[in-house]
C-alpha cells in the first residue's frame, strides 16, 4: 500500500472529525427528541439510531486506542503505510468508495428505545476524545501500534488504519442522519 | 479563521465602547497585539501556569473553567468575539492560574503579553484608564453572575444565558452550557425542551 506522510494524514483526519462535530452540534443537537427518533421514510434508521450505532463502535475503538497510545513509546516515524486489510476496511466504510449496503453485525444494531439527547452527548464526547488521540498520534508510530477489531481480538490493525476506518464509518452514518433530517424538512 | 486586519478593527470597536483612545494612544495600543489561532478543545492556559497573555477573541467560543476531581468542574465564563479572554486574575497578578482556558470551537485571537501591557500603561494615562475601566466592567459582570448562581432558578439562568449569548446553543456542546448553569446534562436537555425561546 502507498506510504503517506503521518502528520498530513492526521491533520486531514482532524479536519474530518471537526466537520463531524460541527455538523452534529449545529444540525442535530438542538432538534426535539421526536425529530431525532423518527425513522427515515424508507424505514431506515433514525438520527439517534445512526449516532448510537457509531457510539457502539466508538466505545470499543476509543478505549483500545487510548490504552495503547498511553502504553506506547514516542516515535517520530514520519511515515504511515496502510495494511491491505486496513485499507480494505476503510474503503468499505467510506461512503464515497464503499457503495454496498451492509447488514450490521448483531451486537452493533442500535436499540429501539433510545434517549436521543444522551446519544448525541455521547457522540460529541467521543469525537472530542478522538481529536485528542489524533493529536497524540503525531508523536507516535501509527504502524507499530495495533488495535484489535471489535468482532474479534485475534485480528489487530494498525492504529493509522483504525483512525481512518472509524472516521470513514462516522462519515457514512452522519450523511445518513443528514438525509433523514432533510427528508423531515427540518 | 479571521483576517488580522478584521481582528484589529473588532478590537478597536471594543476599546471604543470601553474608553475611546486618542489616535496616538490607539496606534501604540494596536501595535502590541499578535495573531494567534487554536483548534477545537485545545488548552490555551493550564492550571498551575502563569497566564502570560491577554487575549482578544476574534472568532470562536472558549471557556475559563476550574477542574478539581471528576465531580468538581466549574465553567466560570464563556468568551467569544468581540471580547477579551484568558485567565484574567492570573494575568493581572502574574501568579499561577487556578483555572484552565480552553477552546470549545476553532478560534482566532489577537494576543499580547503582560510586559507589553504594563509598559504601555506606564507610558500612557489613556491606556491605563482603558485597562482600568475594562477590569471594572469584568468585576461588575462577575458580581452579577455570583448573584444569579445563588438565587436564580435553572430556568432563569438558562434564559439569562440565552439573552447574553443567544448563538451559543448552535456552537457549543450542551454539556458545557449545563456546567455553566450548574445542572447536569440530563436536566439541561429537559430544560431546553420545556423552555420556549
Amino acid at each position: 500500500m502507498k506510504p503517506t506522510e503521518k502528520k498530513a494524514l492526521l491533520n486531514s483526519l482532524e479536519e474530518k472529525v471537526e466537520r463531524h462535530l460541527k455538523a452534529v452540534i449545529t444540525e442535530f443537537q438542538n432538534l426535539p427528541a421526536s425529530a431525532l427518533l423518527k425513522t427515515s421514510p424508507d424505514g431506515g434508521w433514525s438520527i439517534a439510531q445512526c449516532l448510537d450505532h457509531l457510539n457502539g463502535y466508538g466505545d470499543h475503538y476509543l478505549r483500545e486506542i487510548k490504552e495503547r497510545i498511553d502504553k506506547s513509546e514516542n516515535d517520530e516515524q514520519p511515515i504511515f503505510k496502510s495494511s491491505w486489510l486496513g485499507q480494505y476496511f476503510t474503503e468499505m466504510m467510506d461512503p464515497d468508495s464503499g457503495k454496498r449496503k451492509f447488514t450490521t453485525f448483531k451486537n452493533h444494531i442500535p436499540k429501539k428505545d433510545l434517549d436521543p439527547n444522551k446519544v448525541i452527548a455521547e457522540f460529541i464526547h467521543q469525537q472530542e476524545d478522538l481529536l485528542g488521540y489524533l493529536r497524540k498520534g503525531k508523536s507516535k508510530n501509527l504502524n507499530s501500534i495495533r488495535i484489535p477489531i471489535s468482532i474479534t481480538k485475534w485480528i489487530r490493525l494498525k492504529l493509522g488504519d483504525v483512525f481512518q476506518f472509524v472516521i470513514a464509518h462516522n462519515e457514512r452514518h452522519i450523511r445518513q442522519a443528514m438525509r433523514n433530517k432533510t427528508a423531515q424538512g427540518n | 479563521m479571521v483576517d488580522v486586519s478584521v481582528s484589529i478593527l473588532l478590537l478597536r470597536n471594543l476599546t471604543n465602547s470601553i474608553y475611546p483612545l486618542p489616535e496616538k494612544d490607539w496606534i501604540s495600543f494596536s501595535s502590541i497585539w499578535k495573531p494567534f489561532e487554536a483548534k477545537r478543545k485545545e488548552t490555551i492556559t493550564a492550571s498551575g501556569q502563569v497566564e502570560k497573555f491577554l487575549y482578544f477573541v476574534a472568532n470562536g467560543v472558549q471557556r475559563v473553567f476550574y477542574q478539581g476531581d471528576e465531580q468538581h468542574e466549574a465553567t466560570l465564563v464563556f468568551t467569544y468575539a468581540p471580547s477579551f479572554g484568558g485567565v484574567l486574575d492570573s494575568f493581572l497578578l502574574q501568579l499561577p492560574s487556578r483555572y484552565f482556558y480552553e477552546t470549545l470551537t476553532p478560534s482566532t485571537f489577537l494576543r499580547t503579553t503582560s510586559e507589553e501591557v504594563q509598559q504601555l500603561m506606564s507610558e500612557s494615562q489613556a491606556i491605563q484608564r482603558l485597562i482600568q475601566i475594562g477590569i471594572n466592567h469584568s468585576l461588575a459582570g462577575l458580581m452579577e453572575r455570583m448573584t444569579e448562581l445563588q438565587c436564580f432558578s435553572s430556568e432563569e439562568k438558562f434564559k439569562k444565558l440565552m439573552t447574553r449569548s443567544p448563538h451559543i446553543l448552535q456552537l457549543v456542546p450542551h454539556k458545557y452550557l449545563a456546567n455553566y448553569i450548574g445542572i447536569d446534562a440530563t436536566n439541561f436537555s429537559k430544560l431546553i425542551n420545556s423552555v420556549k425561546i
